[in-house]
């Protein structure tokens, strides 16, 4: 029924506007904290007023149900004045003297941007020329990008500074996740155990925001996990680069231009196509087969989306989220016969467009692309297109209630919901799960009931 | 020597001053209202956050736009938990959303044309707040000038808040801002449509978890009207009559007495603080108030019916809590604030700190520590975790960020910033923080943290 629609052409008129209401995005340093808090033994140094290293906190908290220290240079008037030399070298050498960390990941902020402090300059300067601590100088200003290039900056920011060819290989493959969650990192983490696959995760935060508590209750003084820097100085050394989200790649790319180690900037493994993707380039990257674990996971898939046919095919549906996480889920949407109805993010990439386009091209949809917009605009877009269910983080609760369906959610942040950081919606047993939360959100609301006895 | 550095200070010895162990002899406040130590992991935040978050952001029917880059804005859309029964100022995060071109180039073009869309979007809204951030501030957009040429064009007033993220120290002069931006640019610019003998504010009350709706109440039954709520589910509307109050009481004095005070100073209307936590002190708020409106029998007759309905379910708690020990750090008055309270449910508070406290919060502190008490201000990750570990109090009353840190070390913990399952305040409120220190502290699932697994 719904798939009827897609035949009428479509007029929404976006009138350009100045404000931004209900943006989906958050800036720089947010993602870069992420990149570095996947990173063993590193400190993120927010190099800014306090509230630039607070807020993300406050966000990573609420999302992963973790803490995060954070430092702060703790900007004042007298660095609007003066620059914030004074203040970034104080912050290196009280951080340095209390947690020792191997690594201290530097964001920078509005401020200090515009004040132009030399960031390079004065961290050199702030350690001395042995220290074996480094020092990790990413660019993150926030009237530049989203929090998605804030993550990017910083990843090629530790990859720039550490990575080191040593002319042997390691037969590894990088695995660049960008921004997604402890439990989509270890489905792909288990993907290549089962395909016998050696790897590094740039980075992980598999371990380090989704820590346990141990008897005693103690708490190391930073947290156990994450990657280790002597990986990341060997990712120059690795069979390729595989980045998850290509919106958070460019570390791949460096490493291609740099050491010539094989960039791979594919779709997100969602669905069935892109995760086909995934593993044949993990196999054609590492020489791997393709066990028959894989296959029979695949399998499952499979029979999932085989099993709820009926209950999805044509269901409206309208997704908002981080570029390629969005775009893959358009796909894996067309796949089991639902209607993708929007596509939207905040965070522009050259990528996203093309991708709904060969959706739209290849299933005969009529998905409506949104891009660098809000959620403002997303909910008008909603009202003309329809939509029988949302798929996105929890900003997205509104546009559900005032459209009464139900709401997915994904991506980051989650805080009104429990849990959503512990389960993959990546690789075929991932998808398997997005399918039943989609398929269970759209039978528990207002689905006759009597229609659910077989 | 009353001042302490712990271990994990020993690099920076200048955090001493700020660390007191309480001598009743010696009575010794902690160093306070400076500056934060670069790099020592605070969890203060910003003046942007003060202003945005804390004062200007309950106002309900306010658009609430943020002038700068993306982030600001995102991270005050509808955190704080300061409910109103409308919904435009939590659902909606406005921004200019200020890009590359603006910091070059300026933002005041695209801040005119944003308010004015804001408008046109959103009639309901009766008012545009412009909230300055940092990068504001460093290029130097002219923000008075461009929200009185949009207030002029839309014709509701456009009120400027220039709180950049980086002006003092901590999310203190933010609160000043907004009290001060909110005193001279709207209190006194309209007459109450009528006024009575009885008419009162209740100032720096934000309506966290529905606050508010609990003690507004039980000064109306009194026979007080309350003229408005500074500024907890207020409506722009309710702020330019405060002058003609009879009477304002202040509830948070760390962000709000300010304006109690000027308004005191140009109209003359006096002011009282007030604690509208626990049985007592709100009680005692409630005589205070009485005494000055000279409705003492009502006010007793309010106090009688609401301790008929709830001091047993306090007695009920008590008798689960009494003899436990608790850590209490807010922003700083809650901090004080809930020591007296604690000792109805037979707690005693054995560490308090406060992220931006002045002398006035601290002293309030130490009026009501015991010997032995510890305090700190301005208290960072490492020392908070270290006084956990060491003093192992029974729960720890604290904010998000230390929520999660404080479970790991399995100890029992409250929210204290947006609450748990409130309304914390008055009596009814203070029954459901009592249920809530119960269901931390008596949880079974603390029970697994000393059960080690051990192959049989």
């Amino acid at each position: 029924m719904a798939l009827m629609n897609k035949s009428l052409p479509v007029k929404t008129v976006r009138k350009p506007r100045n404000v931004t209401i209900n943006p989906p995005k958050m800036c720089q340093p947010m993602g870069a904290i992420l990149a570095y808090m996947g990173v063993h033994g590193c400190v993120p140094l927010v190099h800014g007023s306090q509230g630039c290293s607070t807020y993300p906190r406050y966000n990573i908290a609420r999302h992963f149900r973790e803490s995060a220290e954070v430092a702060v240079s703790s900007l004042a008037e007298d660095a609007a004045v003066y620059g914030g030399a004074k203040n970034l070298t104080e912050a290196i050498k009280n951080v340095k003297s209390r947690l020792n960390p191997a690594l201290i990941g530097i964001c920078t902020t509005c401020m200090s941007e515009t004040i132009g402090d030399d960031v390079r300059l004065i961290s050199k300067k702030a350690i001395a020329p042995d220290d074996t601590m480094r020092i990790i100088p990413a660019s993150t200003p926030s009237y530049v990008g989203t929090h998605l290039t804030g993550y990017d900056n910083a990843m090629r920011a530790l990859v720039e500074t550490l990575a080191v060819k040593k002319g042997e290989p390691n037969n590894k493959i990088n695995i660049i996740t960008g921004i997604i969650n402890p439990g989509d990192i270890r489905e792909i983490k288990n993907m290549l155990r089962v395909m016998n696959v050696n790897n590094i995760f740039l980075s992980d935060i598999s371990e380090t925001l989704d820590t346990p508590i141990m008897p005693g209750g103690h708490k190391p003084l930073l947290p156990d996990g994450g990657t280790e820097p002597f990986d990341i100085i060997d990712s120059a050394n690795s069979l390729g680069t595989i980045a998850i989200c290509r919106a958070a790649g460019s570390a791949a790319t460096y490493l291609q231009n740099k050491f010539k180690v094989p960039a791979v900037l594919a779709p997100a493994p969602i669905g069935v196509v892109n995760t086909d993707r995934f593993v044949q380039n993990i196999s054609m990257l590492s020489g791997a087969l393709i066990p028959d674990e894989i296959k029979k996971n695949r399998g499952r898939l499979i029979d999932s989306m085989v099993d709820v046919h009926h209950y999805m095919y044509g269901r409206k549906v309208a997704i908002f989220g981080d570029p390629d996480l969005v775009s893959a889920i358009v796909r894996f949407c067309a796949e089991a016969g639902m209607n993708p109805t929007v596509a939207m993010t905040a965070t522009k990439h050259k990528d996203f467009a093309p991708d709904i386009k060969a959706i739209n091209t290849e299933y005969k949809t009529d998905t409506q692309i949104l891009e660098g917009t809000d959620l403002y605009e997303f909910h008008e877009v909603v009202k003309a297109q329809g939509a029988e269910l949302i798929l996105g983080n929890s900003k997205g609760k509104d546009v559900a209630d005032d459209e009464d369906v139900p709401l997915v959610r994904f991506g980051f942040p989650v805080y009104d919901r429990v849990g959503v950081y512990r389960y993959s919606i990546l690789g075929y047993n991932g998808s398997i799960y997005l399918l039943d939360q989609m398929t269970n959100a759209i039978l528990g609301h207002k689905y006759d009931p009597d229609k659910l006895h077989q | 020597m009353t001042t302490i550095l712990p271990e994990c200070d020993i690099p920076i010895p200048q955090r001493q001053p700020h660390i007191i162990c309480h001598d009743p002899e010696n009575i010794l406040l902690p160093m306070c209202n400076v500056q934060t130590v670069p790099g020592d992991m605070t969890e203060r935040g910003c003046t942007f956050a003060g202003c945005r978050g804390v004062v200007g952001g309950p106002v309900k029917d306010a658009i609430q736009l943020v002038h700068g880059p993306i982030g600001c804005a995102y991270y005050t859309w509808g955190t704080r938990r300061n409910l109103s029964d409308t919904k435009l100022h939590r659902k909606y995060c406005f921004s200019t959303d200020l890009t590359e071109e603006s910091v070059i180039y300026g933002g005041a073009k695209k801040l005119l044309n944003s308010i004015i869309e804001s408008h046109e979007l959103f009639p309901e809204g009766k008012a545009v707040f412009v909230y300055s951030t940092c990068v504001v501030g460093l290029i130097g957009d002219d923000t008075e000038a461009i929200c009185k040429q949009a207030q002029e064009k839309i014709g509701i007033p456009v009120i400027p808040f220039h709180c950049e993220g980086f002006r003092g120290v901590s999310q203190s002069l933010g609160h000043h801002i907004a009290n001060r931006t909110l005193f001279e640019k709207v209190v006194g610019t309209e007459e109450p449509q009528e006024t009575t003998p009885y008419d009162m504010c209740i100032v720096g009350e934000f309506n966290i978890d529905g606050d508010a709706w609990i003690v507004k109440p039980l000064f109306e039954r009194m026979g007080v009207r309350v003229l408005s709520v500074f500024t907890g589910n207020a409506s722009y509307s309710d702020i330019p009559p405060m002058h003609r109050a009879k009477l304002n009481i202040v509830q948070c004095q760390r962000s709000s007495t300010y304006i109690a005070k000027m308004i005191q100073d140009k109209y003359g209307v006096p002011y009282i603080n007030v604690s509208l936590f626990g049985m007592k002190q709100t009680a005692e708020a409630l005589r205070d108030v009485g005494k000055f409106f000279r409705l003492e029998e009502n006010a007793e007759k309010v106090i009688a019916e609401e301790l008929a309905l709830y001091q047993s379910g306090i007695y009920h708690y008590r008798k689960k809590l009494e003899g436990k020990k608790c850590f209490i750090y807010q922003g700083a008055p809650r901090a004080w604030h809930w020591m007296g309270p604690m000792r109805e449910l037979g707690i005693e508070t054995i560490l308090t700190a406060t992220t931006f406290g002045h002398k006035d919060d601290y002293e309030k502190i130490m009026e009501k520590a015991n010997p032995g008490h510890i305090c700190i201000d301005n208290p960072n990750a490492l020392e908070i975790e270290e006084y956990l570990v060491k003093l192992k109090p029974d729960f720890f009353i604290g904010g998000l960020k230390e929520k999660y840190l404080t479970y790991k070390l399995g100890i029992p913990f409250i929210n204290g910033h947006s609450y748990e399952e409130g309304p914390y305040a008055g009596f009814e409120g203070f029954v459901n923080f009592a249920k809530d220190i119960d269901v931390a502290v008596n949880s079974p699932v603390w029970k697994f943290i000393n059960q080690p697994l051990e192959a049989k």
